[in-house]
């Protein structure tokens, strides 16, 4: 049961930060979510949600 | 007092208490501890006053498994041992270091750092150190810590005058055991190898073995082989749980608030919290921030775009450029876990001009080296976002869990474990005191007594527990 809500919630925030990355960011290559929602690895960097709104 | 071959030795009619083997910080730190309380040390040299090919040829061998130094040149056989090539680079094991871990598999010592605490002060003054500055907090999981570059002793140069004044110490150069004989209780003796031939045999009350931390093993692994088990009659973990600081530059930063101190190099070193490596399950590691040379976005992106996504790089130097301060190239050394199968052994077929087999190294870095690099730099990296200090970027190879690359440092040369502490016989060698266990005057000084590595430089370790065991010796002299 817990296991199915976290996947469901990191579902959402995947799919959350994906709609809040740009156009013009869709040449970035790898994306992975980290455990801060403020946070996001892009092809290596790790960033600030803002950096790439 | 110091001679220059075991024949001008014997001539003296020296009597010492104590044998010490091997004239590197520890054993020239143990002989002038024990000198202090009076008691009469001969310190016996493998080598001369100065790097020889026929004395440093004793230290080839082979290392099986990953790539590693050739073993005669991570570390130099003469008088003052390898610290006539070490970086003078300072720090001491922390609290944590030596408490065990559940997380982490015949980890914890049987000593405490407040153990070795009361011999701060003298190890400062042999190494020419102030005293470290405590750690700042950067982040919620990292502190700033002080690695102290000094200017490198050479214990050989530095205490050459005193101990040739000394009349208690007997220092004798080219002179080296090649092997300890022992009745399952004792040692009785051990045989000297001189000037290119055999010496006959040194005795003493008590010996102490201070070769360094890969010979310690196969010095006592000779000695075993050839006294069925009389040297260390616990012998399962003899030569085993041998660890180094693996070493690699794991990516890149650009540091748009720089709100920490870079020390006169422009380096800064990050140590986790301990809270940190135990709810992520890590071992001790460091990173440690070289700022680059360049400054300015053009010169970063020309560079990383060698080998970081290259819109992505250059994307996000745009976005940064305005606020950035400089960049670093993100360089991170770690613990290695202690495993029984990384060891030293003897080789079955090379042995050196003495007749002692040559070393064979087993080493080896498995899936938690993988999992420190990568958790380690995730974990930085966004400590570093969060907290606005600028941006990491993780090196492909360490993401992609491609092959460790080639030219880099790859590892300290610090050779740790192979006669490691513990109040377990099948698990360690020595006890809490450096006594060999089962044996009564047999006593191990040096790296190779290390349980756990921690992330730091080991010698100002070495030295202090050194000091520590000069001291144990001179009461348990005294008192008998
Ligand atoms: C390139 C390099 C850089 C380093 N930089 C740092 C650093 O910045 N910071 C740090 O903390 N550490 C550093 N180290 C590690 C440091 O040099 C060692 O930790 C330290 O020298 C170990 O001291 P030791 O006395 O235990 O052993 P050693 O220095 O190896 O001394 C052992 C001595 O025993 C002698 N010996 C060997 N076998 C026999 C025998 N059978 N009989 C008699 N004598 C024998 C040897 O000739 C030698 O003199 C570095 C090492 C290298 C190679």
């Amino acid at each position: 049961m817990t296991d199915a809500k976290t996947k469901r919630s990191t579902r959402r925030s995947f799919l959350r930060t994906l709609l809040a990355i740009p156009a013009t960011a869709f040449f970035f290559r790898n994306i992975r979510l980290t455990e801060h929602d403020d946070i996001v690895e892009v092809d290596g960097w790790i960033l600030k949600r803002s950096d790439i709104l | 007092m110091i001679f220059q071959d075991a024949a001008a030795y014997a001539a003296s009619g020296f009597a010492p208490k104590v044998c010490v083997i091997g004239a590197g910080p520890a054993g020239i730190t143990i002989a002038r501890k024990l000198a202090t309380a009076g008691i009469p040390v001969v310190l016996l040299e493998a080598g001369s006053n100065e790097w020889t090919e026929e004395s440093q040829d004793a230290y080839k061998g082979v290392t099986i498994g990953d790539p590693y130094f050739d073993l005669d040149s991570t570390r130099l056989r003469y008088f003052g041992g390898s610290s006539n090539h070490w970086a003078g680079w300072c720090r001491i094991l922390e609290s944590y270091d030596f408490e065990p871990k559940t997380y982490i598999q015949n980890s914890g010592w049987p000593i405490r750092r407040s153990d070795i605490d009361p011999y701060f002060d003298e190890t400062y003054d042999i190494l020419g150190l102030s005293p470290f500055r405590p750690d700042v907090p950067v982040t919620d999981n990292f502190r700033l810590f002080q690695v102290i570059k000094s200017e490198p002793v050479r214990f050989g140069e530095k205490y050459a005058a005193e101990l040739e004044a000394s009349k208690t110490i007997a220092v004798v150069l080219n002179t080296e055991v090649t092997e300890l004989s022992g009745d399952g209780r004792s040692v009785t003796g051990g045989k000297l190898w001189s000037r290119g031939q055999a010496a006959g045999e040194i005795h003493a009350p008590y010996f102490v073995v201070a070769t360094g931390g890969l010979e310690n093993s196969r010095l006592l692994l000779w000695s075993n082989e050839r006294s069925n088990g009389g040297v260390v009659p616990n012998a399962a973990a003899l030569g085993r749980y041998w660890m180094e600081h693996p070493m690699y530059i794991t990516g890149d930063a650009l540091i748009t608030n720089q709100a920490f101190e870079l020390d006169h190099e422009g380096e800064a070193f990050f140590m986790p919290s301990p809270e940190a490596m135990a709810r992520l399950q890590l071992p001790n590691f460091h990173v440690q921030l070289e700022t680059a040379p360049y400054r300015g976005v053009k010169a970063l992106i020309a560079n990383m775009t060698c080998y970081a996504a290259p819109e992505t790089t250059e994307w996000l130097s745009h976005k940064l450029g305005q606020r950035l301060q400089c960049t670093a190239r993100v360089h991170m050394d770690w613990e290695q876990l202690p495993r029984e199968h990384n060891h030293v052994a003897l080789s079955a077929t090379e042995h050196d001009a003495a007749g002692v087999p040559r070393i064979a190294l087993h080493w080896k870095k498995d899936e938690s080296d993988r999992r420190v690099m990568l958790e380690g730099m995730r974990l930085f990296g966004e400590e570093f976002a969060r907290k606005d200090l600028g941006r990491i970027h993780i090196s492909d190879w360490v993401r992609n869990g491609e092959d460790y690359p080639d030219g880099m440092e790859l590892a300290g040369n610090h050779h740790m474990g192979g006669t490691r502490m513990s109040d377990d016989p099948k698990l360690g060698v020595v006890d809490r005191d450096c006594k060999v266990h089962g044996m009564s005057n047999l006593y191990v000084g040096g790296s190779s007594v290390f349980a756990t590595s921690g992330q730091c430089t080991p010698t100002t370790t070495i030295v202090t527990l050194a000091l520590r065991l000069g001291e144990h010796l001179s009461r348990t002299i005294s008192n008998s």
